[in-house]
């Protein structure tokens, strides 16, 4: 039986050294969010050759926390800069271009690496299509937004997906070059926030709610041993930094280490003792000594947390046995693939599996994953694209489409996202090979792969390599693509906007819970079946469980509406009927207000305004006549009109758009937003041309134009007295590499009718927000001009931050907000509750009906045991609603990281729940709170289309929905 | 830097500061490279369809070999299993080997078992290579090293290299290269034993190396000595292929490539080009109209001189696309774009795959729509789903 195990990938290197790097290069030292993935950790290894072997290690670390960020100089030129520039050009960093300034900008995030794959991606669930459909109905955005609903029918798009791969496999190949962190001891740690949180410190669970029987799709890996394990940290003297070399010298090493270790690129565990705390081993690389100094970094339980990764790594290696491919992060079965010829693409089912610790010990999660494979290759987009745009904008056009999208390199198993497109380079092109010998594109892959690159004409890519949202950077150089020989994966915008083709795609992605459940079991049957896994699984004394794990969880009572006098239950969670029938909770009139229509589409915008009359009087709305303008379907020329015919006294302005162009969506936003601040409503003709349904969709638009305006449409019953929510996220243009957006939205009364927004806009990439005192300073003023005292206590939802940055964000956000909320009102301590939000998760749950069959758990089930951890105060909450057989429903995690509120368990939850309903944009429940999704719309619409502040005048109305 | 110490592999626990590393000699590429370089060219020269690697180790041949497009099989054989099962995984095939097939089947196994005994599965190969393997042998394993692969695996092709003793006088210390070598031959010894080997079983021997000497000492020779034997004409003609006999070895690893010659595979290939080449030609069409357009509108507009043109590189025209002028050529009736099934074929690597016009139509079944009398590809002119 194998001898090491080894996390596996292809390791057909194709490394480009790419000279012409003045200087050494800086670096900073990296906490890696390694945990489950021993890849990552190769990728920790630097890979300097330029480094001078003998460089001593660095100095152990705290144990378990990040290193102190060593000060770094200058940004180092890029290769691509100095493509650019010309190598003359080298001494004066400053003439960089924008973009790439920005792929080699600095970042500040210290961060810590998360436990073991909590932070997965998250699976398309294929649910509440009709939910999504009805939230975006209005704003038909040209890019669908990666939002806190999942996307409706397949794979995560472009960002999603692209963030996925990079995650998993993005630098492998890329010329990395970070400090290796030798002998270092890595520590996968949670943070444990309960131990601070006294009043949950005996239970963290509720009671509230009628008890429902549940079904996981975590199955229960158990261990019988109580022998130790021995974990060695490995050093090699002289450094090597070949992940494969340094795996190939430890084969060797048979005789010593026995057949049974895991290897995670640093450190090994061992199921005996070396016997000695510090064992040397002279072993030859290719005729090359090299000392091998095993040193016992500690023993460990079986079921020890520190033992995940190398468990982790010890089921990759199982899957690989199952004869199923890695790519990106997951393993796909190729034999089980789909292939869709009109689409030139295939879909491969695969499984994402994370083996991770919670209250009933350690589990493994299983879920679906499917991937995207395309026959089309990065040329073949560029030279279409080249040959239908018209002029100079196809540069334009092609860097658009190709740049932040993942491809997938044929010659070996990679993936890259692409950074950028070098329009001076060809695969003429020559480039430095790592023993300094120049070589031409098309006679390295000749001479290295056999690949012959048959068109000339094309431009390169460059990757800048691994580039994670969370993670602080590190300088690396680029790496080169030919676009014949780049695989597109993923989803693109405009296959996205091919619904027969997504209506064929889905039809095989999404699962309804049958289903799903279904291929687990098989995947779970078929490694048990496995003699190879099983013996592995003997070998450490593991054992899985059969069958998913049960337990209860609780569905939480029905949440009252109320709208005006008329108080209603969340029925199916779609109270659309309802809020047309009834005078709103606060309904604003439409006295002044433009519609702006484009050629030949007069009639259409009248009929809009005449249903808009006609919907309007039930809710409480008087709708004046419009003053109706034409425009041509230009940014200037709407801009013009708006110039010519807004006044002080224009409420709205709404704009009948006749296509899904994103330039003219968003020169429109930007002037309204910014320069003259007016709420704004878009509107496709496309979906007004709907037979059927022009009341319903003047409905949505008369109720979203009234929140824009400041009206409210219904409140619920929060069960907390006088308390601000706030919601904050972030929004990370991965793609194009600009600043990212952080949106903070408070509610500044009692009934949540009324959100105050800010944005700040920080470091590309940044996630964790400096700056929260101001809004926070702001929104406590509001809410004091609208009640007569501050708030008792500030409850915050945060989105978008990985288990990884707990720490980061309690000492960084939770702090600047504790330190201001302590000091802001003398002798009345304004309390906090700081919740973490997390969307993508693997985790599933299902309810068993009568007859076997499993259902979505209805909207409400509350789960705060057994998947849950001990170190933290969380629960999950599905509040999504899905038609049955579409798809299965993902549960949302809620993190309490910081409470001197002391909500209890019931309170929380309730809480929490109670303000999924609270989003006005859809009349029915939504993944997470409202607060949450308002700062989510308010960062997107921010990132994507404005790039600046909007107008202060805007910031007390919902002008982002 | 390479061959420039003698320390013992794998010493438990030696004293390891004194590891030496002195670099006398340096070898650009590296002498382990500059081998399997070798072997490479003999492949790329000969194009064997059936390659082994005897004691392949830890399969970095063959993981320079699997991308030689003329291997059809590729074996190795080493006693070292738990060096096999570790890296045999390097050679399976990856995303792009199934998005792309290579055009010919290809099959990797890995075997466990010693190059010292029978295997009938190593019979009728078109080249062995025995790569820095002799020297291991002690003298009574040596002698049955012929009889087993020149005599019983009997390859068309069979290189052997080997540590060249001569050399040694450039290095600090004169003990083997490597602890386990049982011997380092000089020239003479070598050839010696070789020729004697090649006139026992019919093969004729060339001898070379790799590892040039540094100048001032060019008479000690290559670094590796490498002997290239070829079964001779008469002695090809007499093998008789017997397939049926023991299997001693046993199968560590083994994987088998997509390829072209898989009807699914080739299927799949052909109607991604159609699709490549048909919308690439409508693109073409489309852009014509409008550049009609937009010179009627510039006419129109009076203005006579100025000619609508794009300022995009323009593609370079090659043979390929010279020889598709002669081509049938696209035509458009209402809002649908036919393209003669003629036309595609005559695409050179269309042409390649399907053959003929009837099999180019049998591969695209009912994935592609065809015109009524199933002479052309009938798409809609302004569907656009390029993506």
């Amino acid at each position: 039986m194998p001898t090491l195990l080894l996390w596996g990938r292809e390791r057909h290197h194709h490394l480009f050294t790419l000279c012409g790097v003045p200087g050494p290069l800086p670096f900073r030292s990296i906490r890696f969010r390694t945990a489950m993935t021993g890849r990552a950790r190769v990728h920790a290894r630097g890979r300097r050759r330029d480094t001078p072997p003998s460089e001593p290690a660095q100095p152990e670390a705290v144990r378990g926390r990040p290193m102190p960020p060593v000060p770094r100089t200058d940004p180092p030129l890029s290769f691509a800069d100095l493509v650019r520039r010309g190598t003359a050009a080298a001494q004066q960093p400053r003439q960089i271009q924008p973009r790439l300034q920005s792929l080699t900008g600095v970042r500040h995030v210290a961060e810590a690496g998360p436990p073991a794959g909590a932070e997965a991606t998250s699976r398309p669930s294929g649910s509440s299509l009709h939910g999504i459909l009805q939230a975006r109905m209005l704003e038909q955005l040209p890019f669908p937004s990666p939002g806190n609903l999942p996307d409706p029918r397949i794979e995560p798009g472009s960002p999603a997906l692209a963030e996925e791969l990079q995650q998993a496999s993005g630098s492998q190949g890329s010329l990395l070059r970070k400090r290796r962190d030798v002998g270092r001891d890595f520590q996968d740690f949670v943070v444990n926030t309960r131990q601070n949180l006294v009043h949950v410190r005996e239970s963290t669970k509720g009671t509230e709610g009628s008890p429902v029987m549940l079904l996981s799709n975590h199955v229960r890996l158990k261990s019988h041993s109580q022998r130790h394990l021995y974990k060695y940290n490995v050093i090699y003297t002289p450094d090597i930094e070949d992940g494969s070399k340094r795996e190939a010298l430890l084969s060797e090493l048979e005789k010593l280490l026995g057949n049974r270790c895991i290897y995670d690129g640093n450190s090994l565990l061992l199921p005996h003792s070396l016997g000695e705390t510090k064992k040397e081993v002279v072993s030859k690389l290719k005729n090359e000594p090299v000392k091998i100094t095993f040193e016992l970094s500690r023993e460990l339980q079986t079921t020890s947390p520190d033992c995940l990764r190398y468990y982790n790594i010890l089921f990759r290696r199982m899957l690989q046995k199952m004869d199923l491919d890695q790519i990106g992060r997951n393993y796909y079965n190729k034999n089980k693939k789909t292939e869709f010829n009109e689409y030139r693409l295939e879909i491969w089912p695969g499984y994402v599996t994370s083996i991770l610790p919670y209250e009933t010990g350690l589990t493994l999660c299983a879920d679906v994953s499917h991937k995207l494979l395309r026959m089309e290759t990065a040329y073949d987009l560029i030279s279409h694209t080249r040959e239908k745009a018209r002029g100079e904008d196809a540069k334009e056009k092609i860097l658009r489409k190709l740049v932040g999208s993942s491809v997938l390199t044929k010659y070996n198993n990679r993936t890259y996202r692409v950074d950028d497109i070098i329009w001076e380079m060809s695969p003429s092109s020559t480039f430095t090979k790592s023993d300094g010998s120049e070589i031409s594109f098309v006679d390295y892959y000749k001479e290295r792969y056999g690949t012959v690159v048959t068109t000339l004409n094309q431009p390169l890519l460059i990757t800048k390599g691994k580039w994670k949202k969370s993670r602080q950077d590190t300088p690396h150089q680029p790496i080169m693509l030919v676009p014949e020989l780049c695989h597109l994966t993923g989803l693109t915008d405009d296959m996205r906007k091919d619904s027969r083709m997504m209506g064929d795609l889905s039809t095989h992605t999404r699962m309804d819970p049958d289903r799903r459940q279904h291929k687990l079991l098989t995947f779970m049957d078929s490694l048990r079946k496995n003699n190879a896994v099983q013996k592995e699984l003997r070998d450490w004394n593991l054992e899985l469980e059969e069958g998913f794990l049960s337990l209860s969880g609780r569905t939480l009572q029905d949440v009252r509406i109320r709208q005006g006098r008329r108080v209603f239950d969340n029925h199916k969670a779609d109270w659309s009927r309802n809020t047309r029938e009834v005078p709103l909770l606060r309904a604003v009139s439409l006295d002044h207000w433009l519609i702006v229509y484009t050629k030949g589409n007069y009639e259409t915008a009248l009929t809009l305004q005449q249903n808009l009359q006609r919907v309007t009087p039930r809710m409480g709305i008087t709708v004046r006549n419009a003053k109706l303008l034409e425009a041509a379907d230009t940014v200037q020329s709407y801009i013009r009109t708006l110039e010519k015919h807004a006044s002080q006294k224009t409420q709205m302005v709404l704009c009948l758009l006749p296509t899904d162009n994103k330039e003219i969506y968003d020169g429109i936003k930007r002037y309204l937003c910014i320069n003259y601040p007016i709420p704004s409503q878009c509107v496709l003709k496309r979906t007004l041309d709907r037979p059927k349904t022009p009341v319903t969709i003047a409905t949505k638009i008369a109720l979203q134009m009234n929140c824009k305006l400041g009206g409210a449409l219904w409140k619920v019953d929060i069960g907390l007295q006088n308390a601000m929510f706030i919601g904050i996220d972030c929004f990370h243009d991965i793609e194009r590499r600009r600043k990212s957006v952080a949106g903070f939205v408070a509610s500044i009364d009692p009934d949540l009718t009324r959100w105050f927004s800010e944005c700040i806009i920080q470091q590309s990439g940044q996630e964790l927000v400096k700056g929260l005192t101001t809004c926070l300073y702001t929104a406590l003023k509001l809410w004091c001009e609208q009640n007569s005292s501050p708030p008792h206590s500030v409850i915050v939802y945060r989105d978008g931050v990985g288990d990884g940055q707990l720490q980061a964000l309690i000492d960084q956000e939770v702090k600047q907000m504790e330190t201001y909320l302590e000091n802001a009102y003398r002798g009345q301590k304004v309390r906090l509750t700081f919740i973490v939000v997390k969307k993508r998760i693997n985790t599933r749950f299902f309810i068993e009906k009568d007859g076997g069959r499993l259902n979505n758990p209805s909207p409400g089930t509350v789960i705060d045991l057994k998947v849950t951890r001990t170190e933290w105060y969380d629960f999950f909450i599905v509040s999504q609603s899905v038609r049955e057989g579409t798809g299965t429903v993902t549960p949302t995690h809620y993190n309490v990281i910081h409470d001197t509120l002391y909500l209890s368990p019931d309170a929380v939850q309730g809480l929490t729940y109670r303000l999924c309903h609270m989003y006005y944009n859809f009349s029915g429940i939504i993944r997470v709170p409202a607060p949450c999704h308002y700062a989510h719309k308010l960062a997107y619409l921010v990132g994507q289309s404005l790039h600046q502040q909007p107008h202060g005048s805007l910031s007390k109305s919902l002008f982002y929905l | 830097v390479e061959e420039d110490n003698m320390e013992c592999n794998s010493v438990v626990d030696g004293n390891v500061e004194e590891v030496p590393s002195k670099k006398v000699i340096k070898f650009n590429p590296p002498l382990y490279k500059q081998r399997y370089q070798f072997v490479k060219n003999l492949v790329e020269q000969h194009q064997p369809k059936k390659v082994a690697d005897l004691g392949c180790g830890d399969v970095c041949l063959l993981a320079i070999l699997k991308y030689q497009k003329c291997i059809e099989e590729l074996v190795g054989v080493d006693i070292n299993e738990g060096r096999l099962k570790w890296n045999g995984s390097r050679l399976s095939p990856c995303v792009g080997d199934h998005l792309d097939p290579r055009e010919l089947d290809l099959a990797i196994t890995l075997y466990h078992g010693s190059v010292l005994e029978k295997d009938c599965r190593l019979l009728g190969f078109d080249l062995a290579a025995c790569i820095e393997l002799i020297e291991h042998f002690d003298s009574e394993d040596l002698a049955k090293f012929p009889e087993v692969v020149f005599g019983y695996m009997s390859p068309a092709m069979i290189v052997i290299s080997t540590p060249n003793s001569e050399f040694n006088s450039l290095f600090p210390c004169a003990v083997f290269r490597d602890s386990d070598h049982k011997f380092e031959w000089s020239r003479m010894q070598f050839q010696t034993w070789a020729l004697d080997v090649a006139s026992r079983y019919n093969y004729s021997v060339e001898f070379t190396g790799v590892g040039e000497p540094p100048t001032g000492a060019e008479d000690v020779g290559y670094c590796t000595q490498i002997g290239v034997f070829r079964k001779k004409a008469e002695a090809a003609e007499m093998a008789v292929l017997e397939h049926h006999g023991e299997h001693v070895y046993e199968v560590v690893y083994t994987t088998s490539y997509p390829s072209l010659q898989q009807i699914n595979y080739r299927r799949r290939v052909v109607i991604y080009l159609v699709y490549r080449e048909v919308s690439r030609l409508r693109r073409k069409y489309q852009v014509s109209l409008r550049q009609d357009e937009l010179e009627a509108e510039f006419i129109a507009s009076g203005n006579q001189t100025g000619k609508f043109t794009s300022d995009l590189p323009v593609p370079v025209l090659t043979d390929d696309d010279k020889a598709m002028e002669m081509a049938p050529q696209p035509f458009c009736i209402e809002d649908k774009f036919y393209v003669p099934l003629q036309r595609i074929i005559a695409y050179p690597r269309l042409g390649h795959l399907c053959g003929n016009v009837e099999k180019l139509r049998e591969f695209l079944g009912d994935m592609i729509e065809l015109n009524c009398d199933g002479s052309a590809v009938k798409v809609d002119l302004n569907d656009c789903s390029d993506f």
